[in-house]
């Protein structure tokens, strides 16, 4: 009976685990969603160069015989966001702003092919292999009956502390700021707040960067936490975040957090009380029937039509 | 890195082909398929130095029937969808002979597309049995099969780990799922339960729900049927939650790789291999030639492929002929000498006999035999 309670708090804290990361990464393709109306398929591959930046830099000062690990961390952070930064203002100026009033569907071909094109890069930049670093962050505290020890390492502490903390900047930019005030006006009519004398390029711009940064937070946090990494990463993981994004309310920020630990934890009891195999299917399966019901995804408004 | 080294290794061969094709006036071209690039191009690379250095080897002795042999590389990235395309490419290119696929789920598909046209496919490395099932002619390889290979792991695991819970875990693939079978039904006949059969999704990263059910069903045993970037996280992951339980899996997951990935967590674990060829001193001068070249002839593969090539060749010379049709019946009549021992091939293009060992993996990437 204990082993049970205590097997469920485990896969809760697996689930969120993976959840919060989902979460850091669906935040990129839901705010551009929500100022210009379109998917970012090359949102994934940022992910992917934000984590193999973070190896970069990690091996790089290993090797230079640093060994204090928060400052290793430290500089892999810094140095990942401002590549995946730039790398996603780089995707707004040549995939997206030539594009712009052009039909929907144009973008949405030049984004994938964006995509494809980093993919490769890196493929022929760092070969197609695996790449892997030593465990960084090892340890943690376990807890539970004799029979079953349940853990929380201290890397999935530190993968919940960076979501929240993540998280918490964000939506005070968002509500707090100048720039943040400017993003939701663009969200709300974009035409408007032009005519209203924002500089609705420069806000397109500055979102393309945020939704870079926090993929690149991902990015460093979860090539910690699997140590591993290849350039095909950004496919799968961009599809998950798109999943929870559509889940939680594509254009909604607290709905693609939400979505994010929805999904997290769903994979993670239907590979504890069902079956690995079964993962996807019922995640995928439980998207379906929430759109089903619920077309908007969860925290969603209802898109009023434009005249 | 890797593909400008493989690539110049092709130019080099093209340079040689060309100065050949001086002397000679065509070459007999064998496409060499399988993945130059994707998780799993270590195993390319095995499969492509092998069936090149025979290729050399044959070249220098006086090439077949006064011809010249030229390899050419296909590189299908173990993508089943990719091998057909690559099949039909090697159609187009009006080439008659193929060393290839590696993945199995490569191999089946492409073999179609080459028994149609008449095309004969040795691989040196496609181990699952449906491959020669199918009453295909031109379809053979120079390896066992999971049939063979899941009996040895069971019995190994059965009469030397006797492991009181045992968990096989699998990809889903045609390789994976149909080996993990295999050591599964061998295991029952020998009156061991297995407590949990279960898939995973291939290219997934993240095992730590599937590790605490492990934990949490007191596992001892772990058998995996795949390939080596899931099991090197799964190893590595499992270090990092304190699950003890003893590993093993197929050839798959048996290259230095694992080590990149798993670290120290790889040390310990067993793997089915083919025997060490290269260890054979009855191949000491072939050996010191890869060497003499910086490649290494120790991975699983590398013989095999060489094998392929040369029963290709001989059987060509034996019947003086390029006549797939010939060449096909002619292997299935004679026996060859080869690097990888005596092969003899069955009706439906198997090996008559082929040994997998066990073999205890370290973390340095070396192996011992397992006791």
């Amino acid at each position: 009976m204990l082993d049970a309670f205590f097997y469920f708090i485990q896969q809760v804290i697996n689930g969120l685990t993976i959840g919060s990361t989902y979460a850091l990464i669906a935040i990129g393709y839901t705010m551009v969603y929500g100022i210009i109306g379109m998917i970012n398929f090359a949102h994934g591959e940022v992910y992917m160069i934000g984590t193999y930046i973070a190896f970069v830099v990690i091996t790089g000062m290993t090797m230079l015989g640093v060994e204090y690990v928060p400052l290793i961390l430290a500089c892999a952070l810094l140095i990942a966001i401002i590549v995946s930064s730039s790398f996603g203002w780089a995707i707004e100026r040549t995939a997206y702003r030539p594009l712009r009033g052009a039909n929907r569907l144009i973008p949405l071909i030049s984004a994938i092919g964006m995509s494809i094109f980093l993919q490769n890069y890196v493929v022929l930049a760092q070969g197609s292999r695996d790449v892997a670093i030593p465990p960084m962050v090892s340890g943690g505290w376990n807890f539970g009956s004799e029979t079953f020890q349940a853990s929380l390492s201290y890397m999935q502490l530190l993968i919940f502390v960076a979501t929240f903390i993540s998280m918490t900047s964000l939506t005070l930019f968002i509500t707090k700021s100048r720039m943040g005030r400017a993003c939701r006006a663009v969200a709300e009519d974009i035409k408007m707040a032009n005519l209203l004398g924002i500089n609705t390029n420069q806000v397109i711009s500055y979102t393309f960067v945020i939704g870079a940064s926090l993929a690149a937070v991902a990015g460093l946090l979860l090539g910690l936490y699997y140590g591993v990494a290849n350039p095909h990463i950004g496919f799968i993981a961009g599809l998950k975040a798109f999943t929870a994004a559509v889940l939680g309310g594509i254009g909604s920020i607290p709905g693609a957090m939400l979505g994010g630990i929805i999904l997290g934890l769903t994979e993670s009891m239907t590979a504890a009380y069902i079956s690995s195999e079964w993962k996807d299917a019922v995640s995928f399966g439980l998207l379906v029937l929430i759109l089903l019901f619920k077309p908007t995804g969860l925290l969603g408004k209802q898109e009023v039509e434009k005249v | 890195m890797n593909s400008t080294k493989t690539l110049s290794k092709l130019g080099m061969g093209l340079l040689l082909a060309g100065a050949a094709a001086f002397t000679h006036a065509e070459t007999i071209k064998i496409a060499l398929a399988g993945p130059v690039t994707g998780p799993v191009a270590q195993y390319g690379d095995m499969q492509m130095i092998g069936a090149k250095m025979a290729i050399e080897k044959i070249n220098e002795a006086g090439g077949v029937n006064g011809k010249q042999l030229e390899g050419v590389v296909y590189d299908d990235a173990c993508d089943p969808k990719q091998a057909v395309a690559v099949a039909n490419k090697i159609v187009n290119d009006g080439i008659s002979f193929v060393v290839g696929h590696l993945c199995s789920s490569s191999t089946q598909p492409a073999s179609d597309v080459y028994e149609d046209e008449g095309i004969l496919m040795v691989t040196a490395a496609s181990t699952s049995p449906d491959i020669t099932t199918r009453g295909h002619e031109m379809v053979f390889r120079t390896i066992g099969l999971d049939s063979h290979q899941g009996p040895v792991a069971g019995t190994y695991i059965a009469d030397k780990v006797k492991p009181k819970t045992v968990a096989i875990i699998h990809d889903k693939q045609q390789y994976g799922e149909g080996i993990a079978t295999a050591v599964k039904e061998t295991l029952e006949s020998k009156g061991i339960q297995v407590a949990m059969f279960e898939g995973i999704t291939s290219g997934d990263k993240d095992f730590s729900s599937l590790i605490a059910k492990l934990q949490k069903t007191k596992v001892d045993f772990v058998y995996y049927g795949g390939y080596h970037p899931e099991l090197g996280l799964i190893l590595r992951q499992s270090a990092e939650k304190g699950l003890t339980a003893k590993f093993m899996g197929p050839e798959g997951v048996g290259n230095k790789d694992i080590n990149a990935i798993a670290g120290d967590a790889s040390e310990g674990l067993l793997v089915t291999l083919p025997p060490s060829f290269d260890a054979n001193p009855a191949n000491k001068d072939l050996v010191a030639s890869f060497k003499a070249k910086e490649q290494d002839p120790s991975g699983a593969f590398v013989l095999t492929a060489y094998s392929a090539v040369q029963v290709m060749a001989d059987a060509m010379k034996a019947t003086n002929s390029t006549d797939t049709n010939v060449i096909q019946k002619e292997l299935r009549n004679a026996t060859y000498n080869t690097p990888t021992g005596k092969l003899v091939f069955d009706e439906k293009g198997d090996l008559k006999e082929f040994n997998f060992v066990v073999y205890n993996w370290k973390a340095d990437g070396s192996k011992t035999l397992a006791q």
